[in-house]
């Protein structure tokens, strides 16, 4: 039995359908993400599990327990919210013993769980600091403190790096998940930052206009997207419009060039795509012109024109190894078992 | 040329307000025939009934800002979180204690809770104080409102709510370990204003017939030459009292003002 259930949830406000048979099992301790652009309801289920909107539809169950119509401070979630939402009138250990001072834990026994906690997060000596005297990553390392004090059965976190710059929100990402790790505490985490999904998480779900698109593993989801959406969201991706020239033997045609799959594909015409780094300038292929080389480290980018597509190519930096130039004609190919087939 | 007209439009302001209060001390210092002294004072202060009703005074205006308190904080903090869109109507309710005057509101006090009605509250000292409370906390609404509303402004109202909700906090934890604290500046100031208004309140007291020092006022002013000015300069200074303590206890508060 999973240890949070969502079931079939929808949520309507009004006539629009945000939210439409949201289904999710999460096992005890997972690290999942919502994946997904902007609006397309991910705040929306969070919302739901912690209670602060009614589900039009579907039920919650925690740990077995249907909390579906349990108020938001009886569900012992913890939330963790973009814009920090910091009491302004306590210290950032008052802050972080709000929630045990709720429940009437002894001042003692109160101080000792601060401690604790703020050790956790790495500042054990700002206790007596407010809100405004810290920075935004101090801010919501605290506010992940107060969450997490009074022992929750669920920590949910809404965009919670969204607010910071670029470095700590790396350096706070990888701090969130060794916390997670550390106290094995089932997690949801929303982001719009596939980066961020794809590095953390035990499983995602990426979310397209209020539906669960695919739920997966990070691999799983980047490998092989289940749809259009997920594959174009997830990583770049390079696609060609392709004829499907023998579907049991799986060869195709794009471009005029020849490729065998090696698997079974549905007649008529697919959309063939490939990642970055998966397409390699080969001597058999689809014809195409390199427009452009960017250098970025640790990979050259190639960028490539073929027919109407624009391709991206990632290359591993090989000191030595000649590079294509803009304006050479080359050819690009990719393993078989690369090609992902995605419908028309 | 603008800075002389500036300095003439503050020199007439000044003496606009100062020459009154100035002549109101001068005379109250001239009981004694011949030379100043501070007799008005003394007698004014050794009056049992100044005493009396300055006591009770006090007492109306402390209970009033609690009462004012309890109703405004609350409604106030309840209107932005779940009602925002009927917040200009809150707001015109509050302003309605400028527009009706404080006399229509007694008399319709008077007709609906007379002795002869459901609820008979004048029929006792106590309800009629009780009555007398009431009408000063409407009063002292539009100000309360205001600020506190001021106060609420500066919050994330919401996210501060789900917040304490996510740590377990119910209504009354919320409100009073969380908004009341966050709002307390602004309650002060609020709570000061109505001080001032209840401490000089004629209409309602008189005509409710209550001890209390507005009537008092009007009745040594119609009855003494040299006290009523005394009283005055005491009643002035008492709301001044009461404005620099509410600019002190905000100052005090505003250091842990937030910025964001
Ligand atoms: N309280 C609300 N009333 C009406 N529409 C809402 C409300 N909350 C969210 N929405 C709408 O629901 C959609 C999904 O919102 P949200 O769950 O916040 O998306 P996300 O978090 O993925 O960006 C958006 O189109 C948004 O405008
Ligand atoms: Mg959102």
């Amino acid at each position: 039995m999973s240890f949070l259930v969502l079931d079939h949830l929808r949520k309507s406000f009004g006539p629009t359908r945000v939210v439409d048979d949201f289904s999710l099992s999460v096992d005890k301790g997972e690290f999942i993400s919502f994946l997904g652009p902007s609006g397309c309801g991910k705040t929306t289920v969070l919302r739901m599990v912690a209670g602060f909107e009614a589900p039009s539809d579907g039920r919650i169950l925690i740990d077995g327990q249907d909390v579906t119509r349990l108020r938001p401070n009886q569900r012992q979630i913890g939330m963790v919210f973009q814009a920090y939402a910091l009491f302004p009138n306590l210290t950032v250990a008052g802050n972080v013993g709000f929630g045990l001072r709720v429940a009437g834990v002894p001042r003692a026994a109160r101080a000792d769980r601060v401690a604790e906690m703020l050790a956790l997060i790495g500042l054990p000596d700002l206790g007596g600091r407010y809100p405004w005297q810290l920075s935004g990553g101090q801010q919501q390392r605290v506010a992940l403190a107060r969450a997490l004090a009074p022992s929750p059965r669920v920590l949910l976190l809404d965009e919670p790096l969204s607010a910071l710059d670029a470095k700590i929100r790396l350096s706070l990402r990888n701090q969130i998940r060794d916390i997670q790790q550390q106290l094995g505490i089932t997690t949801i985490f929303v982001t719009h930052d596939q980066e961020e999904a794809l590095s953390i998480s035990d499983r995602i779900v990426v979310m397209h206009r209020g539906i669960a698109d695919q739920t997966g593993t990070p691999s799983d989801i980047y490998n092989h997207p289940a749809t259009g959406f997920v594959a174009g969201f997830v990583g770049t991706l390079n696609r060609f419009s392709a004829e499907v020239v023998d579907p049991v033997a799986g060869h195709v045609r794009v471009e005029g060039a020849d490729i065998a799959l090696g698997r079974l594909l549905p007649p008529g015409r697919v959309t063939l795509a490939a990642r970055p780094e998966s397409l390699k300038v080969a001597p058999e292929g689809i014809p195409a012109r390199i427009t452009g080389v960017e250098f970025l480290g640790s990979v050259h980018r190639l960028r490539a024109r073929a027919g109407g597509a624009e391709l991206v190519l990632d290359r591993f930096n090989a000191p030595g190894e000649a590079l294509p130039r803009p304006g050479d004609h080359v050819r690009i190919s990719a393993a078989p078992a690369a090609w992902l087939v995605l419908p028309e | 040329m603008k800075r002389f007209w500036s300095w003439a439009a503050i020199a007439f302001g000044a003496i606009y307000f100062l020459l009154p209060l100035i002549g109101t001390i001068e005379f109250s210092l001239r009981m004694r025939r011949g030379e100043y002294s501070l007799d008005a004072y003394a007698s004014v202060l050794a009056d049992p009934n100044f005493r009396a009703t300055f006591g009770y005074s006090v007492v109306m205006a402390l209970l009033t800002i609690l009462l004012g308190v309890l109703i405004v904080v609350p409604t106030a903090y309840w209107v932005r979180l779940r009602l925002p869109r009927l917040r200009p109507v809150i707001e015109f309710i509050t302003l309605l204690p400028l527009v009706i005057p404080a006399i229509v509101v007694v008399f319709g006090y008077i007709r609906l809770y007379n002795t002869s009605s459901v609820l008979p509250l004048t029929g006792t000292a106590t309800g009629t104080n009780i009555l007398l409370l009431c009408g000063y906390a409407m009063l002292a609404l539009p100000y309360m409102y205001r600020a506190v509303d001021t106060g609420l402004s500066t919050l994330d109202v919401r996210a501060l709510t789900e917040a304490a909700q996510s740590l377990g906090a119910g209504w009354v934890g919320i409100i009073g370990r969380l908004i009341l604290p966050n709002v307390l500046g602004a309650v002060m100031s609020g709570a000061f204003l109505s001080f001032a208004i209840v401490i000089g309140e004629f209409t309602m007291a008189a005509l409710l017939n209550r001890p209390a020092f507005g009537p008092y006022m009007q009745l040594l002013g119609a009855n003494r030459a040299y006290e009523p000015a005394a009283l005055a300069v005491i009643a002035f200074g008492v709301t001044w009292g009461c404005m620099g303590l509410l600019q002190l206890i905000s100052r005090l508060l505003g250091v842990r003002k937030t910025a964001t």
